[in-house]
């Protein structure tokens, strides 16, 4: 690709999930400005329990840590080596679980949220973003997950003219 | 579990009272996470030889007898004190879970931390709408990542966020990335949310554009030599051989881009 100028405005994410916060943690090591906007705790949802960055709301395993024999092996094995927060700090809370990369959730949420709030090129802005977002940001990252906001789904049905399809994803139960 | 055992559990589910679904709510499961209830009613055996197959374990106290079905736990956090029932979704209401779960054998006493629930599920017909560096065409400030990009799983989802980190830098920097290789996983994974589905034809209505965890089926083929002194190369060995020869690209092919 031809080269560009350089847009240094920084990047918005929006959303402190999973991949938003992988999102964040790659940008900003290249040395980009990063802003996350998480509306947890000031707006929660019906899955989570809590404020922090990378909450597993469902299963906690990440599946089979095989990289010669399992796709999804491979693709732990494929970030380890881009560095990913996500993996290191899954790689850092693993609990046995034979061949699969099973995680302390909490343990494993507590340490992506403080690696990104302590990354001196993110900020971490705790309010929604309700709708799309404002014009003058012109480097965004939508990371919402499957609960994204009607009201965010309505925004880019208009400017697609695409039905977002909806269907369910059942969680499964823990006890103690 | 007995056959008994397993019987009335299998009873108790078809009775349960479900969480009723609102007008617009009705759309079809993913057949990767049906609730429990909705395979009991598919057939009497069908959880048998789901996830309470009871395969490859020994009751320790009872070793000569095997288990009509079993119900596997995950560990769940580092103390021990939280387990994960494997394979347990469930629509039924929150009353009845823990009363349905308790005739469980082992599980009389347990508490239940978090019970099984749904949540909406909304993404985007990306190979339509994104193009290869996750950008919405239709407004190309706006670059997505994660579940709503249409891919299953939090690895996946991660992955996509990973890229989609490094490409937006790339913009910051004046310097765009591409897709890591189609050879490598992740590169496979953004090739199929992107571009690589087919829609499928003469089926009005329905969108074919499902999430879709990564698998071996989204990466290139690649052809693999039977071993010398081999008379006959049976199939789960070259299953395994193939794999590793794509994981062996896969890997060599990063280097450039990781």
């Amino acid at each position: 690709m031809a080269p560009r100028m350089a847009n240094s405005e920084p990047i918005h994410i929006i959303g402190g999930g999973l991949a938003g916060s992988e999102a964040a943690w790659q940008a900003a090591r290249t040395g980009a400005k990063v802003i996350i906007h998480e509306m947890r705790p000031q707006r929660m949802t019906d899955a989570h329990l809590t404020e922090g960055l990378a909450e597993l709301v469902c299963s906690n395993s990440f599946r089979s840590d095989d990289h010669e024999h399992n796709a999804v092996g491979l693709l732990h094995e494929e970030m380890r080596r881009c560095d990913s927060l996500i993996i290191a700090a899954a790689d850092k809370h693993a609990l046995p679980a034979g061949g699969a990369l099973a995680v302390d959730r909490d343990a494993f949420s507590a340490t992506v949220t403080r690696a990104i709030e302590q990354h001196p090129n993110i900020a971490v802005e705790r309010s929604e973003v309700a709708g799309l977002p404002p014009l003058e940001w012109s480097n965004v990252i939508i990371a919402t997950g499957p609960l994204t906001s009607p009201a965010l789904a309505a925004g880019i049905t208009d400017l697609t003219g695409e039905d977002a399809l909806a269907f369910f994803d059942a969680i499964g139960s823990d006890y103690s | 579990m007995t056959q008994d055992e397993y019987n009335a559990f299998v009873d108790a589910l078809l009775s349960a009272e479900l969480h009723q679904f609102k007008d617009w709510e009705k759309v079809p499961y993913f057949d990767g996470c049906l609730p429990i209830e909705v395979m009991a009613e598919r057939g009497r055996e069908t959880l048998r030889f789901g996830p309470m197959k009871p395969v490859g374990l020994t009751n320790p106290r009872d070793p000569l007898v095997k288990a009509y079905a079993i119900v596997q736990l995950r560990q769940d956090n580092a103390l021990g004190s939280l387990w994960n029932m494997v394979g347990f979704q469930t629509k039924m209401k929150y009353g009845v879970q823990a009363e349905i779960f308790r005739m469980i054998p082992g599980l009389q006493n347990a508490q239940f931390a978090r019970l099984g629930g749904l949540h909406r599920n909304t993404f985007l017909n990306s190979p339509k709408v994104l193009g290869g560096d996750l950008r919405l065409k239709a407004d190309p400030r706006l670059r997505f990542a994660g579940q709503v990009t249409g891919v299953e799983g939090y690895v996946e989802s991660a992955a996509i966020g990973l890229m989609a980190g490094r490409m937006a830098a790339g913009d910051f920097h004046g310097k765009p990335l591409e897709a890591p290789p189609e050879t490598t996983a992740m590169g496979a994974l953004i090739n199929h949310i992107t571009g690589g589905h087919i829609e499928a034809e003469g089926y009005s209505g329905a969108r074919s554009f499902q999430p879709m965890n990564v698998n071996f089926g989204l990466f290139p083929a690649i052809a693999i030599a039977k071993p010398e002194g081999i008379a006959r190369w049976k199939s789960v060995d070259k299953t395994r051989a193939k794999r590793k020869a794509i994981t062996t690209r896969a890997l060599t092919d990063m280097m450039s881009w990781a």
